[in-house]
């Protein structure tokens, strides 16, 4: 796995090194579109990470996930990740935090600390994804890609902890 | 995402008003900075990307990708231009081999040559969630977390993950398919607009 990136790299310069492609002119033309590109997606960045620093600070979120705990256990998932459920549409950053305090409290091994690897690993950051991929684009009304997206996260958790109970 | 973001924001700042006035702008000036933080780091990673990129189509490499991708594309997009089909394919071979850093630019610069509307269009849409709930065969960071924790298996979560991921994918392509319908298949339809 180590290897991947590596040797797609090389295979790509070396390529075109063999097509007789100008490889440092193209990089380099390539690499320039990199600066516009980040600093169109910096402000969507600050709103979202307003929004969830604002939320933890203020102790809103242990709150929530309390309200929540009930029916996520009707769903299966245990009442231990059902905060990393939560968070992880909003943050990558700070739902990798919750994962390793999981971790810490539970064991890595344990089912608990199993399920919120699983869900971590089949669930996405659907909100920060959404407002880097539209933050370039006069798109303004989404329809149903986000709702669907958090449905399929919702169901990954959901699956993630059956699937850990028996695998 | 207008009314989500102001509602949510709006609560949490009431709430910290009353719980501890005086870090209420701390913790806004914060998230400012660890957004400026996050963007720069990204403009390395792009960085690296993009010019990859742009090697790698000056080699018809991307062109190849596209090819090989075409009946799949067809299926989840129907007719979309040939740049952005080609974006896509970039995107789906990031995905598949895990490296989500590379996904990223591929799929920002899809999404720029599709959408010109206000309205996200369907091959938007689906680009969307198929990122969203994309297929992963080995999650690395979760792996190398639990190893760097001290899991006596740190690879044991593999076939669940897969399979979970599998799962969410074909729902979410599923649930596309359901809000949007078929893809226009027409070929004067460069766009993949829902019919």
């Amino acid at each position: 796995m180590n290897y991947v990136v590596p040797i797609l790299l090389i295979a790509v310069l070396v390529t075109g090194l063999i097509k007789r492609v100008n490889v440092y002119d193209s990089f380099v033309l390539g690499a320039k579109k990199s600066f516009n590109l980040s600093i169109s997606i910096f402000p969507y960045l600050a709103a979202i990470f307003i929004m969830v620093n604002a939320l933890h600070a203020s102790g809103l979120d242990v709150y929530v996930t309390k309200f929540l705990a009930p029916p996520f256990k009707l769903l299966g998932v245990p009442s231990e990740v059902v905060q990393l459920v939560l968070l992880r549409p909003f943050s990558g950053s700070g739902s990798l935090a919750i994962l390793t305090d999981v971790y810490n409290t539970y064991g890595v091994d344990s089912y608990v600390g199993r399920c919120a690897s699983v869900i971590m690993g089949s669930s996405e950051t659907v909100f920060y994804v959404a407002s880097v991929y539209f933050a370039g684009t006069r798109v303004k009304r989404t329809g149903f890609a986000i709702p669907i997206a958090l449905l399929c996260n919702l169901l990954g958790s959901v699956v993630a902890c059956l699937l850990c109970r028996i695998m | 995402m207008n009314i989500v973001w102001t509602v949510v924001t709006v609560v949490a700042l009431v709430a910290l008003t009353i719980t501890n006035p005086q870090s209420v702008l701390t913790v806004c000036l914060d998230s400012s900075a660890q957004a400026l933080t996050t963007a720069l780091g990204l403009v390395g990673v792009y960085c690296l990307w993009l010019g990859i990129f742009e090697v790698a189509e000056r080699c018809k490499l991307v062109e190849g990708l596209s090819k090989c991708f075409a009946p799949l594309n067809k299926f989840l997009y129907g007719n979309v231009e040939k740049a952005a089909s080609e974006y896509i394919s970039l995107n789906l071979a990031s995905n598949l081999l895990g490296v989500g850093n590379a996904a990223t630019p591929s799929a920002i610069n899809a999404i720029q040559i599709m959408e010109k509307e206000e309205k996200l269009s369907r091959s938007g849409a689906m680009l969307f969630v198929v990122n969203a709930t994309s297929v992963q065969l080995i999650p690395t960071t979760v792996i190398g977390l639990r190893a760097s924790m001290g899991s006596a298996n740190p690879a044991d979560i593999l076939l669940p993950n897969l399979l979970s991921t599998i799962v969410t994918s074909v729902v979410g392509v599923a649930l596309v398919f359901l809000m949007y319908g078929k893809p226009a298949q027409n070929p004067t339809c460069l766009t993949g607009e829902v019919v």
